[in-house]
């Protein structure tokens, strides 16, 4: 894997910073809302890797991902809901549904390739979103959604702590996962998927284990962001908007490299909120897509990447 | 680490086109053909059919005693038949020690993971086809037409075959490149490796291959030691152009 | 029976307009244009503020919304497409972010809520047990003359021939001398122009939002690639096979009418991503 000091120290220093804000809340230095605000921006760091470990190295893009989030969060909330199944079980059950329900369907569009991949994944969304309302609405609440779903925790610095520690494991897991050979197979598939083959690697091996961890991130975060909200609604949810949010924060932050897509979510959610006085509402699209849009064609490789120059830069290492 | 590759009656059609007929033939083990003829000959496409690429319309292909022509191309790979093509296709992002490194991989995402990459063999690789040390963190967006070639070389060899298919692998070298690259095909052959090459450049093909196959039209027109084919009457009337009735 | 057959032909007609838009894009480029869907929308709106807010005669309405659309087109090809025109993940990105800054636009002058589209020509007609809405004719009525006129555009004049040329073969064109960007101009132009009216009707069909775009695309990018791309009869099949499976099914059960169109669509393009009718392409 190839792990260096400075590894080590970033990491640390990340990790000891998100765990000490709560002690800023204390000291006075932020307020509340800025930690209710990081929880929102760690549930999205949390599907923005989810669409990285899947979209972002091997080019086939996922417009579908809050069909998998979608499953994880439904599951844990008709089963704690409507089933009495306590949450310690429910959340893992969601989990493993995302990832079998995900690969069941979506095995098939692997064989696919580029354009038609998207296409189906958005499909599958649509048809989520079709589905719940028709099927079953005792279960799912329909067109209206689910509410009264037990929450985890109570207060924003419990709430914080839930999701910043969820949000760091995954990232250091996916970070991981994604510096072994494995990793650097998802970037050749992304280059030259017809090589990889010819360099005796299963293709269809390759995306489907990329897929399943990008089902297991996104089911545990559907999940855990259910029981955080309290409820969910298939108009929110299944939302080309939220489809879009997720990417976006993938593609400022830096696709495949899967702390962009963390410092992009950041990124997207505090722009939101220093926003919110002057733009309060639908607006805040206007204003994401116009920066997603020139940071996109100016630096397509992201923030990582400038923030990665300008450290190389600033230590004279080239 | 050699073994016997077999073609049996292989037909391959497109359409309405042939661009295989009634193809047979065998490379022994140890041992290194020539497979010549003019562009559009279906050189290629028996390589294809051979790894997979292209299913055939009918026919067997063996590696050993074992029939080959069902299974998938990295299946093929871990029996131990490779290729490299005519056009290079490196992964243009990524260093040449990790394009090996993805040769070397074994196909099992679990040992991807948890075990490391093997750079002591992806630097033997490297220097074995010529490249310099300082090019191992090179992409291949740096290199040249020659480097490509040989990075496609490493990549091949790097999957550890018994059994070497190469397309064209002197197109477009300097002269000192396609030395290196024979002095490596003849460091291969003594240590028995089995090889089929396509060539256009004879001369340099010719001190590699033990005998020839001519083949035009996707139909073989002669076999045997390379002095002969080459003076076979269809041979030298396909080169020209004018097909078999010359 | 009666009425599902007109129907059927009512909504396929409809579909075969809104694909059309898309494959000339989508054969020339060879791009899949996700912001095609904000077309539609664009469309959709701005024949509701031409004709409903400033009062202005519905056909200037439908005409101005065309127009619009068609500068729409021409802007995102030259600002957006052509400068990560190669890159098919890029283009479908770019094109995705492009569709919801549009859809926001929307929103903001116009509101999150969906509004009700006063038919383009009122009136009922009654065939047997049969209603039919004179809009929804009139809508069918203009898609077939403008796809007979793109046929025969496309096959007759020498931009239509060009068209194809670079369709089939781009680098091929260019060396007979034909204006690469010129064609792909004209092309996005139609396309706009398309997707505008096309957005116009099936607005007025079902209803005014500013999510309205999202199902139509998906069924007008399927009805391309299952068709064939480039196949104007392809796509005019298709559309039809999958206007009357609708109608068919939403007989039987109206809600699952969209859940059926998705799963036809998931189903086709993982068993057949080549279409029905679309030529093999080599390698």
């Amino acid at each position: 894997m190839n792990l260096r000091w400075y590894h080590f120290a970033a990491w640390g220093a990340l990790i000891a910073a998100m765990l000490l804000m709560p002690r800023l809340v204390d000291l006075g230095l932020m307020g509340r809302g800025t930690l209710r605000t990081m929880i929102q921006a760690c549930y999205l760091a949390m599907f923005a890797i989810s669409w990285d470990v899947l979209s972002g190295r091997t080019g086939y893009i996922s417009f579908g991902h809050p069909f998998l989030i979608g499953i994880g969060a439904y599951g844990t909330a008709i089963l704690s809901k409507k089933f009495g199944v306590p949450v310690e079980l429910s959340i893992p059950l969601a989990v493993l549904i995302t990832m079998i329900g995900g690969l069941v369907v979506l095995l098939p569009a692997l064989r696919i390739k580029g354009s038609y991949f998207a296409l189906v994944t958005l499909a599958f969304m649509e048809l989520m979103y079709q589905l719940v309302q028709v099927i079953r609405p005792d279960l799912t609440g329909g067109t209206r959604g689910l509410s009264g779903i037990k929450t985890l925790t109570r207060g924003a610095e419990n709430g914080y702590m839930l999701a910043v520690s969820l949000m760091l494991a995954v990232a250091l897991g996916c970070w991981l996962l994604m510096r072994t050979r494995f990793g650097t197979a998802l970037w050749a598939l992304g280059q030259n998927e017809e090589a990889v083959s010819g360099s005796g690697l299963s293709t269809i091996r390759l995306k489907a284990m990329a897929f399943l961890v990008s089902a297991f991130v996104a089911g545990l975060a559907g999940a855990f962001l259910v029981h955080y909200n309290g409820s969910l609604a298939p108009r929110a949810m299944f939302d080309i908007n939220s489809v879009f949010t997720i990417i976006v924060a993938a593609l400022i932050g830096g696709a495949g490299t899967i702390l962009g897509p963390v410092l992009g979510a950041f990124f997207l959610t505090f722009l939101l909120e220093w926003l919110r006085p002057f733009l309060p509402g639908a607006e805040r699209f206007l204003v994401y897509g116009a920066v997603a849009l020139v940071l996109y064609m100016y630096q397509p490789k992201g923030i990582y990447a400038i923030i990665e120059g300008g450290l190389k830069r600033l230590w004279g290492r080239a | 680490m050699s073994a016997r590759l077999q073609v049996s009656n292989l037909v391959k059609r497109f359409g309405g086109l042939t661009a295989t007929n009634d193809m047979s033939f065998t490379v022994e083990p140890g041992e290194s053909v020539g497979l010549i003829g003019p562009n559009g000959a279906g050189k290629t496409t028996i390589f294809s059919q051979i790894m997979g690429e292209h299913r055939q319309t009918s026919g067997q292909i063996h590696m050993g005693e074992q029939e080959i022509s069902a299974l998938s191309t990295p299946a093929r790979i871990r029996r131990g038949v490779s290729r490299t093509y005519q056009v290079p296709r490196p992964f243009p992002e990524i260093t040449v020690a990790e394009n090996i490194r993805v040769g070397l991989m074994p196909d099992s995402v679990w040992q991807m993971v948890t075990r490391g990459a093997d750079r002591d063999r992806e630097r033997e690789l490297a220097l074995a086809v010529g490249f310099a040390e300082a090019d191992l963190d090179r992409t291949p967006a740096e290199l040249s037409m020659g480097d490509l070639r040989k990075l496609e070389m490493a990549r091949t060899l790097a999957t550890d075959p018994k059994v070497m298919l190469l397309d064209e692998v002197f197109a477009g070298l300097t002269v000192g490149e396609i030395a290196t690259i024979s002095a490596l095909v003849q460091k291969l052959r003594d240590q028995g490796m089995t090889f089929l090459i396509v060539s256009h450049d004879l001369k340099a093909l010719e001190p590699l291959i033990d005998r020839a196959i001519a083949i035009d039209r996707g139909t073989k027109i002669a076999e045997g030691a390379y002095s002969e084919v080459i003076a076979d009457a269809g041979v030298r009337a396909s080169y020209l152009g004018g097909g078999g009735d010359a | 029976m009666l009425q599902i057959l007109i129907q059927g032909l009512l909504l396929s007609g409809l579909y075969a307009l809104i694909a059309m838009g898309f494959t000339l894009i989508f054969s020339v480029g060879r791009v899949l244009n996700l912001a095609y869907g904000a077309y539609l929308l664009i469309g959709g709106y701005a024949y509701f503020y031409f004709s409903q807010q400033l009062g202005l005669p519905k056909i200037a309405g439908v005409m101005l919304a065309g127009v619009l659309g068609c500068v729409l087109g021409l802007l995102k090809y030259q600002l957006l497409v052509k400068r990560v025109q190669g890159v098919h993940s890029a283009v479908e990105i770019a094109t995705l972010i492009l569709a919801v800054v549009l859809q926001s636009a929307v929103v903001l002058i116009f509101g999150d809520s969906s509004k009700i589209l006063l038919p383009i020509v009122p009136g009922v007609e009654r065939v047997a047990s049969a209603a039919i809405p004179y809009s929804n004719l009139v809508a069918t009525i203009i898609s077939w003359a403008i796809l007979i006129g793109l046929y025969f555009f496309v096959r007759l004049t020498h931009t239509g021939r060009a068209m194809q040329a670079v369709s089939m073969d781009a680098k091929g064109a260019a060396i007979s001398g034909i204006d690469a960007n010129r064609i792909n101009m004209i092309t996005w132009g139609i396309s706009g122009t398309l997707g505008a009216i096309g957005g116009v009707f099936f607005a007025s069909y079902t209803q005014l939002y500013p999510g309205m775009w999202v199902a139509p695309l998906i069924i007008a990018v399927a009805v391309v690639i299952v068709g064939g791309i480039g196949s104007i009869i392809g796509t005019l099949v298709v559309a039809h096979i999958v206007g009357f499976m609708e109608i068919i099914v939403s007989s039987w059960n109206p809600e699952l009418r969209g859940v059926f169109t998705m799963l036809l669509i998931i189903l086709v393009l993982v068993l057949r991503p080549r279409g029905l009718f679309g030529r093999e392409e080599i390698h």
